[in-house]
């Protein structure tokens, strides 16, 4: 039983992570129709900006994080002035295989950047444990899970209570119908990208003390973000947040009561399962139906 | 208010618009009416800044669009009910509406007098603030298209196609509500194959076959028209 609790919270933690970035792919992917096979360097550019800011530049704890989450917004605008406004008007496979481009491209510059050694990003409350029904719980861990619960809602609140963020979903659905209804939509594509970012830069962060900060961290993460999107539904972010967790969660339950060696298997095991018998995901739309 | 001078637009090769020149007055309803593919939308979507103008220009209260993106023009006071409505399908029928105050709006403004406005002119729209755009009947939403398009303050009604795919008494109704609109002083540019209906709210009309103006005079005098009468009135 304490086992359990224990594998639950650290399953809750990772996949939280999987969920924050896989909310980032599924949110530029219905803003802009894109698949960002960057995905996954994203969260490993916020890792390694937590690396920069908290390793190399000893800056305190919350400097250092506001700056590495600054950097990742600078980051995301970045991305979409000079990969998706060039390409805007090209086919979305041009701006997708650009997105491969670019990922290929991080990778290699945080391998010149930082070296192939993996650095130990420490967690702000990695000394405190937690005791629930005699089981040991790390602190991060929890923290993790409070942290990824606290952006969902604040993401809620964006979305459905600002206009700002009704205007992204208007731009989602119809990116024509909000031309016509002056909406700022450039901007409103470029806020995905930011937003995109800076929730891999919190996914990242949050990442760095769980693994270790590893450049080419990017590719599994990229890999269980986007299992995560097809098992709950491509596109819808309900979706990607149960899908995260789900993916997490068996990746831990399963290396512990399988074997650590099937895990991936499990979580992609399922994944194509689910491909198979429920394309459509948990939550999602029939891929078909968008045009 | 609205002069297009010897306007020519076109997708690459083809073109949809040639040498179109038509004027709308201050307080006036104008429809332009033509078959299917005539480039009825074309010419509305190139006044609302979504099509590249190939030359001639549009002009609106005595100053060139040309440099305008679609934002500054609905700032400027021009907005459109699109043809086939485009509602958002996953926004509730007041996130519709509210959205199409962004050119006016500052933070924190309400914009509750404007929806009391909208839902005054289509009680419907009220029953159903909290329903998904999708969820609507073909005549609500044609309502919240031309509610949502008011939100925006405009001085310039374009209304694309109101009647597209509405039973008859269900275009007339909405007709009914575009000569409401029109009888409050809001000058409107109306796109319609239903020739009889846009006639019926019209000063003025435009006659537009494959891309140009053939024909033009008020609406009365179109009506008597044997070519009209011929072509789009079948009798």
């Amino acid at each position: 039983m304490t086992d359990l609790i224990q594998l639950l919270i650290n399953g809750l933690a990772i996949g939280s992570v999987y969920a924050l970035a896989a909310i980032g792919f599924v949110i530029v992917y219905s803003a802009t129709g894109v698949v960002n096979f960057a995905a996954g360097q994203f969260v490993m550019f916020g890792t390694f900006a937590g690396v920069a800011m908290l390793l190399n530049a000893q800056l305190p704890w919350p400097v250092g994080y506001g700056a590495a989450l600054l950097a990742m917004a600078l980051f995301g605008a970045l991305f979409f002035v000079v990969l998706y406004l060039p390409l805007r008007a090209s086919p979305v496979v041009t701006i997708i295989i650009g997105t491969v481009a670019i990922g290929i491209t991080m990778q290699n510059a945080a391998l010149l950047a930082f070296g192939s050694w993996p650095f130990r990003l420490p967690s702000p409350v990695e000394s405190v444990n937690l005791t629930i029904a005699g089981a040991t719980i790390s602190g991060h861990a929890v923290a993790v899970v409070i942290v990824t619960a606290l952006m969902v809602a604040l993401l809620w609140l964006l979305f459905f209570r600002t206009s700002l963020g009704i205007g992204m979903r208007a731009v989602a659905q119809d990116i024509k119908a909000a031309r016509l209804m002056g909406l700022k939509v450039n901007r409103l594509l470029a806020l995905s990208w930011i937003l995109a970012a800076l929730l891999a830069g919190i996914a990242g962060l949050m990442l760095g003390p769980m693994w270790f900060a590893d450049t080419s961290m990017g590719d599994p993460i990229a890999l269980k973000a986007f299992a995560a999107t097809i098992i709950g539904g491509f596109g819808s972010l309900p979706g990607a947040i149960v899908g995260g967790l789900f993916v997490g969660l068996s990746e831990v339950l399963g290396a512990s009561y399988v074997s650590s060696a099937y895990k991936d298997l499990i979580s992609f095991g399922i994944m194509i399962l689910f491909l198979l018998v429920r394309p459509q995901g948990v939550f999602g739309e029939r891929i078909q139906d968008r045009g | 208010m609205l002069a297009c001078n010897d306007l020519t637009v076109a997708y690459g090769e083809i073109v949809a618009l040639q040498g179109v020149t038509l004027e709308v007055g201050r307080d006036e309803t104008v429809a332009l009416i033509g078959a299917n593919g005539a480039g009825k939308t074309t010419l509305l979507q190139a006044i609302s800044g979504l099509n590249p103008v190939r030359s001639g220009e549009i002009v609106f209260e005595g100053a060139s669009l040309a440099q305008l993106g679609s934002d500054h023009r609905v700032a400027l006071g021009i907005s459109q009910a699109p043809e086939g409505r485009r509602i958002f399908p996953g926004l509730t029928v007041e996130e519709n509406l509210s959205l199409a105050t962004v050119n006016w709006r500052r933070w924190r403004q309400s914009i509750a007098d404007d929806l009391a406005r909208a839902f005054d002119l289509f009680p419907r729209l009220k029953e159903r603030r909290r329903q998904l755009g999708w969820s609507l009947s073909g005549g609500e939403q044609q309502m919240l298209a031309i509610g949502r398009a008011l939100m925006a303050r405009p001085r310039l009604l374009l209304l694309d196609e109101p009647s597209l795919g509405l039973a008859p008494r269900l275009a007339e109704e909405v007709y009914e509500r575009v000569r409401q609109i029109a009888d409050s002083g809001l000058t409107i540019l109306v796109v319609e194959q239903n020739t009889v209906l846009a006639l019926s709210v019209a000063d003025r009309a435009y006659v537009l076959e494959t891309g140009r103006i053939v024909l033009q005079g008020t609406a009365d005098d179109l009506k008597q028209n044997t070519r009209v009468r011929e072509a789009y009135l079948g009798r």
